[in-house]
């Protein structure tokens, strides 16, 4: 039975304590993979790999039944973007940013401002951010645009470092609802997330994903 | 009107020691402790030279195609080894790619310039290529090493941003395209500066060296309006062609920025 988003045993390794980490999880269509673990403990890591961003030593991903290595790297991060926790913000307007994604030869599909600006909105964000130059924006709000920036980008799954850290309360609680909107919008979506909060743990379809320490694992 | 030049005598070299001797005794009253390398860099400057003209009869003598191929291969070789000394931030770059782009684009340009341009008799004079291809490889050897090292320094710094692209699915030239324009212009620059202040700020060391050997000024300043243009070109097409030689060692065979970038400089220095 193929799955919608599948990982078996990923091997990897983290620097310096030489810690082995071998894990495996799914997710179906819909759904939310929250991946908890303290600090240090290669959430991070996990992200990066299967968003092919980085080399692990051994394991298999698999997208609607398809092994990752079976599709060009720019095709799959395409499909299954990643979301870095500390933002990428590129000079010029926020506008400029979110369009960012549509000037690359792999999308075919046109930037649409009405999308934009209803993200904005369900944000919290106003919608003279448009014009304001990225790089003065806070923390805050880099996050945010560059969450939203993901979403218009418009990939089957989201793989996303802490998007609500740098977050006040009520923001973060938009951006959650704003998310599980969106991955239940439509179907063959899904979310693999790493989250220290526990906002989405309690929400129907949420799978977790402990990669904490694990003493038998240490060499 | 006087012209041709006016021959040295030894006695009017050696007199030229007294300007070292000047700075020699600066160097000892102040205590720079300059002097050892003062005595040995005139030394130096004597033999290489010296040599280097014994060489340069010889050369022009023989005039002998393929050993003036051979000549400017050898000097490409040494100026893609400097400039690959010279690109701390671009880690154990091999020094091969550099001796390609700065090969291609000295022989390009400088065959123009020789051959349909200045055309002597016959076309592959040594006493044309021979300094011709010299100051084309002296400016790109500086401007790949510039644009180089800004390639690497730029990812580096931006990559946040690159990264954020792969992930939309970018390939990597698309991702490090902004740091290509970077880096070359950062191997442009100081030929384009040249450019603008030539003749204004400075006169061009070729320019008076031709009018110091009783050229007319106007024909050195023909020579060096075309030897300002050909670097200009011959350093766009070095950065230009190293640059996509190169840029793909930035990335894994499966098209992420290579970890390599960030610990090839620590182990090197």
């Amino acid at each position: 039975m193929a799955d919608f988003f599948r990982f078996e045993n990923i091997h990897y390794q983290l620097g310096s304590p030489g810690r082995h980490i071998n894990v495996s999880a799914s997710l179906a269509e819909g759904g939310v993979l929250l991946i908890k673990g303290p600090s240090g403990a290669g959430k991070t890591t996990l992200l990066r790999i299967l968003a092919r961003l980085q080399e692990c030593d051994s394991g298999q991903v698999y997208f609607e039944g398809r092994n990752w290595f079976s599709m060009p790297a720019q095709l799959w991060r395409s499909r299954i973007n990643y979301n870095s926790q500390k933002p990428a913000i590129f000079s010029g307007s926020v506008l400029d940013n979110l369009r960012k994604p549509f000037g690359l030869k792999i999308k075919k599909e046109e930037f649409n401002l009405t999308e934009a600006e209803k993200g904005l909105q369900a944000l919290l964000l106003s919608q003279d951010i448009l014009g304001q130059e990225a790089r003065t924006l806070s923390g805050g709000e880099a996050a945010r645009i560059a969450l939203l920036r993901s979403i218009l980008s418009n990939p089957d799954i989201l793989l996303l470092d802490e998007p609500t850290a740098s977050l006040d309360e009520k923001s973060g609680n938009a951006a959650s609802d704003y998310l599980i909107n969106w991955v239940r919008q439509k179907p063959g979506r899904g979310i693999v997330m790493v989250s220290h909060k526990q906002d989405l743990k309690e929400l129907i379809g949420t799978k977790v994903l402990d990669i904490g320490f694990h003493p038998e694992e240490v060499n | 009107m006087d012209s041709g030049v006016i021959p040295i005598s030894n006695f009017q070299l050696g007199l030229s020691v007294v300007l070292v001797l000047i700075a020699g005794l600066i160097s000892a009253a102040l205590k720079l402790e300059l002097l050892k390398s003062l005595v040995w860099g005139t030394i130096r400057t004597f033999v290489q030279l010296t040599l280097i003209g014994y060489a340069l009869t010889f050369i022009f003598t023989v005039n002998n195609l393929a050993f003036i191929i051979m000549i400017v291969t050898v000097m490409c070789l040494v100026a893609s080894g400097t400039a690959s000394k010279r690109t701390p931030n671009a880690g154990r770059y091999p020094l091969l790619l550099g001796f390609v782009s700065l090969w291609v684009s000295t022989f390009l340009v400088g065959t123009i310039v020789v051959v349909l341009i200045i055309s002597p008799q016959p076309w592959y004079s040594a006493r044309i290529v021979i300094p011709i291809f010299g100051m084309i490889l002296g400016n790109s050897m500086n401007g790949i090493a510039l644009s180089l090292d800004r390639l690497f320094s730029e990812v580096k710094s931006t990559i946040l941003e690159i990264e954020a692209l792969l992930s939309f699915g970018a390939t990597p030239w698309e991702a490090v395209r902004d740091c290509v324009k970077e880096a070359l212009r950062a191997g442009m620059t100081p030929t384009i500066n040249s450019l603008m202040v030539v003749g204004l700020v400075s006169l061009p060391g070729m320019m008076t060296g031709q009018i110091l050997g009783g050229a007319d000024p106007q024909q050195a300043v023909r020579y060096q309006i075309v030897v300002m243009l050909m670097i200009a070109a011959a350093v766009a097409i070095g950065c230009l062609l190293l640059i996509l030689i190169s840029y793909k060692k930035l990335f894994t065979r499966e098209d992420a920025i290579s970890p390599n970038i960030f610990t090839v400089t620590n182990s090197k220095r």
